[in-house]
């Protein structure tokens, strides 16, 4: 067991022009959920995408489950699943095809079985579980990805907007998935406009703004320094 | 299932899809459908013609020219009077559309050294392939009768109506061939045209159906999730080439039966084996078409990662199918080796030129070329096959930011 699920320490990235993350430092412990909150363009999904080796870094150090995500990429891509902001599923096959297609890359034969019936489990989507994917609204796609990211049991789950396009219901059922995952060898770390669905469901949470971490901390110490009744009124303060 | 496999198996149902598919299954059945009409205007053809003759001469050369048509044609109608009209009527009735009118002085005129002269009724009521090519079938009839006639004046047998015997020797580029120019052009049009128009094909396909590949990764939304599974970057370049050639190779091979039973190739080469190629040498043509698809399907993947949906695909995919069309046409009407250094080198630069030449340069034992070639093609897809792998472990898959390269598309889609 690790500690510490991601230690970011002074990460940088450009593009182009636009310094999106300048300095960048946090770190995302066992058995909780670190939240990572900020305007649109302050480089959340940039984070996330460079912690899931998607995005290459210029500058820093990122370590996620004790891997580099320079040195052993393919170490941390079995240690973590990213669920993306705007994402879908194939097409041509079922919810279930689905779910088995990504456990064959985590385990084989009974272990990957176990962890297909997790997935249905959690994606809660009854017989349509048997579905082509393409019949699925978006709330039964959503559903089935957070499944599908948190069947593996993995290390470190980066959720991007997990409750994004989602009506209320599936959104509570979501949030609560989300809140049962942590354990001493689970973390999650999610990115969110949602200021409540952040207060309810982060222990810590970091505010970011022009590629850093403008502030830290559980929901509580931030309303308590920043004087504010919730998190979104915290959120104003820093931004402005 | 291993993650390898699994990832083939995740293209090829990918890339089965009806909207990919469809299209690709449609021109086969056009081209099957018109080998069955040639087959049926062939087919037609090869029956003996329906006429009818109206015969007010009488003479012994008339006489010969009924007998002729008697014996090569069924003659539905037969008088010595009446009008023309009556006579295609009832011709018609029987399923013809041809009357010969001989009028009375026909055998005078042969007797006096002069040419007889016919008359003949066609009655076109289709105006289509088999409605013009019958009247072909008539004239052939003419000639026939008039091979008969000749005969009949002058008594000559048939070697002296016919006193020249021909033995061919044909060299193609010092090579002895016992066989008229005639038919060594019918060899080469078969080698040259048919088998680098497969060749184009298989290009074309393979390179679409990675790029739809691609386009579909994008359009879907899949290709975050994927690639932050834990799977190397050259298994998902591997699985996408082995996945998008193969359904490219299948629509090839549907495209090549298209093409063989539609009858619009040319066919055998019959008794110019000489001029054919052996195992071997389609062996070596095999090995040259597949590290040209290796090396195309790499850079259809690269040209992929920048197309954001099917359009975009099809759009990208044009340059690439250029690139395969010049040296096809190049090998029709011309021969690389004749070009000039310039042009030869452009050609020869390009990768597709490769296999297409190769059968032509094999039926002259040119197999050091042929294998030169190979190696060529060899360095091109490492080459090509490293460069989608580096694009796909850089930010250019998530961002689509390609630099110079992204300016380059965008000028091409445009």
């Amino acid at each position: 067991m690790v500690s510490q699920a991601v230690q970011v320490d002074n990460l940088h990235k450009r593009y182009g022009d636009v310094q999106a993350l300048q300095g960048l430092s946090f770190e995302v412990r066992a058995d909780e959920i670190f939240g990572l909150v900020g305007p649109n363009g302050a480089g959340k999904t940039t984070t996330l995408r460079t912690l899931a080796t998607l995005l290459n870094k210029d500058d820093g150090d990122v370590t996620v489950a004790g891997h580099g995500v320079d040195g052993d990429p393919d170490a941390v891509r079995r240690s973590i699943r990213y669920l993306p902001e705007d994402a879908g599923a194939y097409e041509t096959m079922s919810g279930r095809q689905f779910l088995e297609f990504v456990a064959d890359f985590y385990a084989q034969g009974d272990e990957a079985a176990a962890m297909v019936d997790r997935g249905v489990e959690i994606a809660a989507l009854d017989d349509r579980i048997d579905d082509d994917t393409q019949a699925y609204s978006k709330g039964m796609t959503r559903k089935l990805l957070l499944g599908s990211a948190l069947m593996t049991d993995p290390t470190l789950a980066i959720l991007d907007e997990p409750t994004s396009g989602l009506d209320v219901q599936n959104s509570k059922a979501v949030r609560e998935v989300v809140k049962e995952f942590p354990n001493e060898e689970r973390s999650i770390l999610l990115s969110s406009h949602d200021m409540l669905e952040v207060e309810y469901l982060c222990d810590r949470v970091g505010l970011l703004n022009d590629g850093v971490i403008v502030t830290s901390g559980s929901p509580e110490e931030l309303m308590a320094e920043y004087d504010a009744e919730n998190l979104e009124d915290v959120f104003l303060e820093v931004v402005a | 299932m291993r993650p390898f496999t699994r990832l083939i198996w995740k293209e090829a149902r990918e890339l089965l899809r009806p909207r990919y598919i469809l299209p690709i299954l449609l021109l086969p059945l056009i081209f099957v459908g018109m080998g069955q009409g040639f087959s049926g205007v062939e087919a037609q053809l090869g029956q003996e013609p329906t006429v009818g003759v109206l015969n007010h001469d009488g003479g012994e050369y008339s006489q010969v020219v009924v007998e002729t048509l008697e014996s090569r044609s069924n003659l539905a109608h037969r008088s010595t009077s009446g009008s023309v009209e009556t006579a295609l009527n009832e011709t018609s009735a029987s399923g013809g559309n041809a009357v010969i009118e001989i009028p009375e002085n026909f055998t005078d005129r042969i007797e006096s050294g002069e040419r007889g002269r016919v008359h003949l009724y066609t009655s076109v009521e289709s105006v289509s392939i088999v409605g013009i090519a019958s009247s072909a079938q008539v004239e052939e009839l003419l000639s026939h009768s008039a091979h008969n006639v000749t005969v009949a004046v002058t008594g000559a047998t048939e070697a002296e109506l016919d006193p020249i015997e021909r033995d061919h020797t044909t060299y193609v580029k010092g090579r002895q061939l016992a066989a008229p120019p005639g038919v060594v052009s019918a060899a080469f049009t078969s080698q040259f045209i048919f088998v680098p128009v497969i060749i184009m094909l298989a290009i074309v396909f393979s390179g679409q159906m990675v790029m739809n590949s691609m386009a579909s990764e994008t359009e879907h939304k899949t290709l975050e999730t994927l690639l932050s599974m834990p799977v190397e970057r050259r298994s998902i370049v591997g699985a996408k080439l082995v996945g998008g050639s193969v359904v490219g190779l299948i629509a090839t091979a549907l495209y090549t039966a298209g093409i063989a039973f539609s009858n619009l190739s040319i066919g055998s080469v019959g008794e110019t084996s000489a001029l054919t190629l052996g195992a071997g040498d389609y062996l070596l043509v095999g090995l040259s078409l597949f590290f040209t698809l290796v090396g195309t399907l790499a850079v259809a993947l690269c040209l992929g990662l920048f197309a954001d949906s099917q359009q975009g695909a099809q759009m990208l995919l044009l340059p690439l199918s250029g690139l395969a069309i010049v040296p096809m046409f190049a090998t029709m009407f011309t021969d690389v080796d004749v070009l000039g250094p310039a042009a030869k080198g452009i050609l020869l630069a390009i990768p597709f030129t490769h296999p297409i030449i190769a059968p032509k340069r094999l039926l002259f034992d040119d197999q050091a070329l042929v294998l030169a070639g190979i190696g060529y093609e060899i360095l091109f897809s490492l080459a090509a096959v490293w460069l989608a792998v580096k694009l796909f472990e850089s930010d250019r898959p998530i961002t689509g930011n390609a630099g110079w390269l992204q300016r380059f598309v965008r000028l091409v889609q445009r």
